[in-house]
């Protein structure tokens, strides 16, 4: 019973990943129109959405640590 | 199943000093010793016989890096920042190499959360202690309760969190490349895992030391203006 129970809260907490998919994609169709608009600052513009990808990520990364921390401790 | 990634997750302690009852020394901390000892080495081999005047391909190499690396973080920290890009680079190169070591068959550093506690702590202490060194310490306190003094509770949180969020990141990413990449092994021992590998261990690795200095970078160009 308590197995059951750890590992529906391990996936509760994976839930955080919803956000982190729904940022990035927002992100890359802004940087696909923003590359189709001006196509010579490709370089610039793809650089920041590395960063901005890896910094939404994160979010995502936490609810990981999170889940992982659950089966791990409990 | 279950066992066996728990087994790879474990920090385990390769020897102990017998020294205060006992320093264990964890696996982590050997790797990060092998990592240093790796670009202090690559360092003296890259830097003997410097000349002015027709330079070896080794040097010219060794230029053509440090132009980049130096021009990659120069574009982070600006302003009276400038001087800390060697400590930036310093800890990307070392973050880097950390994160890839895993494919020559060693444990990542970074796995271990008290590795990046570590880093992430550094990068605070650098980031409040300068603050304090450039602007002094009343100019540094009064930062706290800039623009109004309400914001104070969330300025005062957000020293605890800037570390934490630092440290969590790369150690989550680290983390979880490694439990996809464990279980990848398990399901598919041959091929799939390397492709794979390329983009784990590779590209996310190093965007990570990259994400993390880069953020090191703001906090300290914010912090001394």
């Amino acid at each position: 019973m308590s197995t059951t129970l750890i590992a529906i809260g391990a996936g509760i907490a994976v839930l955080a990943a919803v956000g982190a998919g729904i940022g990035i994609g927002i992100a890359t169709g802004k940087a696909m129109e923003a590359i189709a608009r001006q196509p010579e600052a490709e370089s610039k513009i793809s650089k920041n959405l590395i960063l901005g990808c890896a910094l939404a990520e994160a979010t995502a990364i936490y609810g990981f640590v999170i889940a992982l921390l659950i089966i791990i401790m409990l | 199943m279950t066992e066996e990634l728990m087994e790879k997750l474990e920090v385990k302690t390769v020897f102990t000093i017998p020294l205060f009852g006992g320093i264990r020394v964890t696996e982590s901390v050997v790797v990060t010793w092998i990592v240093m000892a790796a670009l202090i080495l690559f360092a003296i081999i890259m830097t003997r016989g410097l000349k002015t005047r027709g330079i070896s391909k080794r040097q010219a190499f060794l230029e053509w890096m440090v132009t980049k690396l130096d021009g990659m973080v120069g574009g982070m920290v600006g302003g009276k920042a400038k001087v800390f890009s060697e400590y930036l680079i310093t800890v990307l190169l070392f973050i880097g190499l950390a994160n890839i070591v895993g494919i020559f068959g060693l444990k990542s550093p970074t796995k271990d959360m008290s590795v990046t506690i570590a880093l992430a702590l550094m990068s605070i202490v650098l980031v409040e202690a300068s603050g304090i060194i450039f602007l002094g310490f009343k100019r540094a306190m009064h930062k706290f309760i800039e623009p109004t003094p309400v914001v104070l509770p969330i300025n005062i949180l957000e020293v605890v969190t800037k570390p934490l969020s630092l440290c969590m990141r790369l150690f989550g990413n680290v983390v979880g490349a490694f439990v996809i990449m464990a279980l990848l092994e398990i399901c598919v021992p041959i091929g799939i895992p390397m492709v794979f590998s390329l983009y784990f261990d590779f590209f996310d690795g190093l965007l990570q030391a990259y994400v993390f200095v880069f953020l090191t970078g703001l906090y300290l160009t914010e912090a001394v203006e």
